[in-house]
């Protein structure tokens, strides 16, 4: 991607509504998900394909957006994790920019250090409004064990939050990986800020 | 083909004095709950508040599909429920036993204070989600000054995801009759995720073309004024609701200051 420098600037028109539809993929991301009775969230699959395609801050937009939707219509608690959701597509962007979706192994280490900033990003979230649990069986097991045994909140809320995270977002930056590779040029072009087709 | 335009969200129009309020009102008595519930967090504060709004939303006769709306977050509350009764690090004394797990008392009121607070601006909250169109105050938040393309954004989701839930549909049912397999072990069902998900994302990755061109030629990128289709009035009394919950956060605010200062 050699478009570091024009990422920051202004976006063009296809970038801007590229932001609904990655909102709308994360949305039949998390459907499929639930369909295939997978014990995965899988809901950022948007978000990471839009910081592949056109940057950090379109990739941030649609994990704020993302959050203040379903916000607004199904659950208030997600607009405090939009937080999450913007860290998720500032940190796909930058490492986009810094050309790891080139090859399997270099996107196995970006859902890894994904997982790591969505997972540091939400523990003060979790701890100011659930005392730090998440909800998640797995997760809040592990926290009870954890501060059954005197280790500090802090400690336990991260484990808690990274053990949901870590698979789900490896195979979420995975899954975009694959499908950003399946994507003809003609696309992946569009919203590149360097072209000239839109120019009306 | 049959493009299927639903509404999206917990909104229900049933016609109540609730709805008719403009969405700025609403939105500003969820700020006036969370600010009072900052500047004053004892749990006597929360209790009012939640009353309030459980009042209004009997008014506003949604109080039933409140039940879904709690429900999302009820397993979190009810873990953090047992867990806090059970291990929190205060935990002193012991408040009662089933078989071997033993409940504190200091738990179990560190962890109902906190669900009460949740709940308060869950509530909050519902006033206006159940009882407003996300679109009505998307529009309402651009007449004050949120920028035009935000707003366009905004709509946009909601408009594309009925569309997608659709596609959705279409897709499981062709790739179904091509012999995908949808159900088996966890790899089965991990293999039949991309083959779903990513004819979606080409068709609305396609679609972006089309619609960027449509919206450039209708002047989407031009710095102008923008007008609104339906103008908005409010009424005096919603200036004095509006004025009120603001002078609340004030008095809250000022007595607060004045607790500090002496």
């Amino acid at each position: 991607m050699g478009n570091k420098k024009m990422t920051f600037r202004g976006f063009n028109t296809p970038s801007l509504v590229l932001i609904p539809a990655a909102v709308g993929i994360n949305y039949i991301g998390k459907y499929f998900a639930t369909v295939l009775k997978l014990p995965l969230w899988l809901d950022s699959i948007g978000t990471v394909l839009a910081s592949i395609l056109a940057g950090p801050i379109v990739g941030a937009l649609s994990g704020a957006i993302n959050n203040i939707i379903s916000g607004l219509t199904v659950d208030p608690v997600a607009f405090i994790y939009a937080i999450t959701s913007i860290a998720i597509g500032l940190t796909t962007g930058i490492l986009a920019n810094k050309d790891y979706f080139s090859s399997f192994q270099k996107a196995f280490g970006a859902g890894i250090i994904v997982a790591v900033v969505a997972a540091i990003v939400s523990t003060p979230i979790n701890i100011w409004f659930w005392n730090g649990q998440t909800g998640n069986i797995w997760g809040d097991a592990l926290y009870a064990f954890l501060v059954a045994h005197q280790h500090p909140v802090w400690l336990a809320s991260f484990l808690d939050e990274i053990v949901v995270d870590l698979p789900d977002k490896i195979i979420t930056v995975i899954f975009s990986y694959i499908i950003f590779k399946s994507l003809p040029q003609k696309l992946t072009y569009l919203f590149s800020p360097n072209n000239k087709i839109e120019t009306l | 083909m049959v493009i299927y335009m639903g509404p999206m969200g917990l909104y229900q129009s049933n016609n109540s004095i609730l709805e008719k309020l403009n969405p700025i009102t609403k939105l500003l008595y969820i700020i006036t709950v969370i600010a009072l519930s900052i500047i004053i967090p004892a749990p006597q504060m929360n209790l009012a508040c939640l009353l309030a709004s459980v009042t209004l939303l009997i008014i506003g006769r949604v109080f039933w599909r409140l039940i879904p709306f709690i429900g999302i977050n009820i397993t979190v509350l009810i873990s953090i429920i047992v867990i806090q009764g059970l291990f929190m690090a205060g935990n002193k004394t012991l408040w009662f036993q089933i078989g071997s797990l033993r409940f504190y008392q200091e738990g179990l009121c560190y962890a109902l204070n906190l669900c009460l607070r949740v709940f308060n601006i869950l509530c909050a909250f519902a006033i206006l989600l159940l009882t407003t169109k996300p679109s009505d105050l998307i529009e309402s938040l651009v007449e004050k000054g949120l920028s035009p393309k935000l707003g366009y954004l905004l709509c946009a989701v909601l408009l594309i995801i009925p569309q997608l839930v659709a596609a959705m549909e279409r897709v499981m049912d062709s790739q179904r009759s091509r012999g995908l397999e949808t159900e088996g072990n966890m790899a089965v069902r991990i293999k039949a995720y991309l083959p779903l998900i990513v004819p979606v994302v080409l068709s609305s990755l396609i679609n972006i073309k089309e619609q960027s061109m449509a919206l450039e030629v209708r002047g989407f990128s031009s710095d102008l004024k923008k007008i609104f289709l339906n103008q908005q009035f409010s009424p005096f009394y919603e200036i004095l609701i509006q004025i009120g919950l603001l002078t609340t956060i004030t008095l809250a605010l000022l007595r607060r200051l004045f607790l500090w200062l002496s």
